[in-house]
């Protein structure tokens, strides 16, 4: 399949179950109400290092808030349910309580609950007040500023983890300008995050190493400059690639996000340098979720050449 | 109309106790059963046609068509569906009710709601001692659920409230809240002297601030997030706090380590 001189590769990318939950964060101004986003899911690319992958889903209206404040709305997934109660407890009390005028609330009703005030309310030391009205609580903190609110606790979704989609491009600015141009267009799409630094990942893995307890090395498949020393994916005009992974409420928000990504990357189309899009797997062999590139782009991605 | 009415045969001759009248109580039976179900009426036991004409089919709603202050214990222990009274009612109307809706169009006696742990209660005209407060001899009052009172209500209301939310359109009469253990009332009119003696937990909402005992420190004007949030998902109090983002908090009983709050929109 080519879309707009663009190889759309016949693969697919191979993503697992996560765990979920969102949490509405909301302040006086959005400015802070994106700082308290950005400082919640920072240090959050890839459960193999960070415990858990996070990322701000969309920013929020007034109207769409609980208090009609400006807000965030972030995601955050763990590998399983346990981890998921110790990882946002954690990130809710050292990044969004201590994040000046903030307020956190439930961003999912169903499912197993994952604590929020639930945990964090000794803080207050006994002046502690909650509210419960019909089956939902909420906690009022004394804090030195004022007063920090937050939901007893949240939902959570099982969830899809390691969703992707590789760009292969002549030169590392012409890889960089497709995949900021699939981030851009990507951030529209409910449901789904893209964990990495602004939601892009230079060093693609692949599962194992030569070094004893290494987990994952690095993609040398697709590193252009071993080109020809290693088994290599990568066609001579391509210089440098670019990965962007999602993780996703549901198997339709990952679908639905990779077809809006790789169409705003094929939209820049061979004039802009890129070659192909391409996918990691691992044979099937990793997880359930299967994304196929073709599949998923066949209908109304753009014209193909 | 669906379900149930009852209409009075005659002015009662003496008080009425219609506490075992629930729709839970009289869906399942047919209308003739309906009319020969036993209600105590003064000192003596009668058939429930022998004071109304009862019309229409049980289905889960009862529809009193001419209400009386003689009429005690309306929607008492209800759980389920709903009983409407188109004019006044007596005492313990939707006493420990845990469901179902309750809507009265007139006044009711004392201990409207007294005990409630859920449901929804509606009165469009004013209430007599101790709504949503604790029974005789019970240590809790209203303890979940909803008690709306459109005009005043009397003396001690929500007195040991445990839960849930009280809201009085009107005035309320002295020694509101006492001993309140937790939930929530807002009160519209003027506040009666010794609200929120022995306060533990809860809050009071009002427009301004009450005489109050002198176990409550003023810890002066606030902006409120919650206050905000409770406009926002509470719609019975989206009145109350329109435009609050200020509230001034005094706390207390401190006398009984109470840490209770009364806050005055500011």
């Amino acid at each position: 399949m080519i879309l707009n001189g663009v190889e759309i590769r016949d693969t697919f990318a191979e993503a697992f179950p996560m765990v979920g939950t969102r949490l509405i964060v909301t302040a006086d101004t959005p400015e802070w109400a994106l700082i308290a986003g950005r400082t919640t899911t920072g240090f959050a690319t890839s459960v193999i290092g960070c415990g858990c992958e996070a990322g701000i889903e969309r920013t929020l209206t007034p109207e769409e808030t609980p208090d009609r404040r400006p807000g965030v709305s972030l995601l955050i997934f763990a590998m399983d349910f346990k981890q998921l109660k110790k990882v946002v407890p954690l990130r809710l009390g050292q990044c969004v309580l201590t994040c000046p005028t903030t307020a956190c609330y439930a961003g999912i009703e169903t499912g197993k609950r994952v604590p929020l005030a639930k945990t964090i309310r000794y803080f207050a030391d006994g002046h502690q007040i909650s509210k419960k009205i019909g089956d939902k609580r909420f906690w009022r903190l004394p804090v030195m500023e004022g007063e920090f609110v937050c939901d007893e606790d949240t939902g959570s979704v099982e969830g899809v983890g390691g969703g992707n989609f590789l760009i292969l491009a002549r030169s590392r600015g012409q890889a960089l300008r497709a995949a900021e141009a699939a981030v851009a267009a990507m951030g529209k799409v409910e449901g789904i995050i893209l964990p990495f630094p602004g939601g892009v990942v230079r060093s693609g893995s692949k599962v194992g190493s030569k070094y004893k307890g290494l987990f994952a090395s690095t993609n040398d498949a697709y590193c252009p400059t071993l080109r020809g020393t290693v088994p290599s994916h990568l066609p001579a005009e391509v210089g440098s690639v670019l990965e962007i992974v999602i993780d996703g409420v549901s198997f339709a928000a990952v679908a639905e996000a990779t077809k809006v990504g790789i169409s705003a990357v094929c939209a820049l189309g061979s004039e802009g340098g890129v070659v192909a899009i391409d996918a990691g797997n691992y044979g099937g062999t990793l997880g359930p979720f299967h994304f196929k590139l073709r599949e998923i782009m066949q209908n109304g991605a753009g014209e193909t050449a | 109309m669906s379900g149930v009415s009852l209409k009075p045969r005659a002015p009662f001759e003496a008080r009425v106790d219609l506490s075992g009248l629930t729709p839970s109580v009289t869906r399942p039976l047919s209308l003739r059963e309906l009319e020969h179900l036993a209600v105590p009426h003064g000192g003596r036991s009668v058939k429930l046609a022998e004071l109304f004409f009862v019309e229409g089919a049980p289905d889960g709603v009862l529809l009193i068509e001419i209400g009386d202050p003689r009429l005690d214990g309306v929607g008492a222990g209800m759980s389920e569906g709903e009983l409407i009274v188109d004019g006044q009612v007596g005492a313990f109307a939707g006493r420990g009710m845990s469901g179902g809706f309750l809507r009265v169009s007139g006044d009711a006696g004392d201990f409207l709601g007294a005990e409630m742990s859920g449901g929804r209660i509606e009165l469009a005209g004013h209430a007599g001692a101790r709504a949503g407060a604790a029974g005789s001899g019970s240590r809790r009052g209203l303890s979940g659920g909803v008690l709306r009172i459109g005009g005043n209500a009397g003396p001690r209301a929500a007195e040991r409230q445990r839960g849930g939310l009280i809201t009085i359109g009107g005035d309320a009469g002295e020694g509101l809240a006492t001993g309140m253990i937790a939930g929530t009332v807002s009160v519209g009119g003027a506040i009666g002297r010794l609200a929120g003696r022995g306060m533990k937990r809860g809050t009071i909402f009002t427009h301004a601030v009450p005489e109050l005992p002198a176990g409550f420190i003023d810890t002066g004007s606030h902006e409120l997030v919650a206050l905000r949030l409770l406009a926002r998902r509470v719609p019975e109090l989206k009145d109350m706090l329109k435009g609050w983002t200020h509230a001034r908090r005094i706390v207390g009983d401190t006398l009984m380590g109470g840490q209770g709050e009364v806050l005055a929109g500011v």
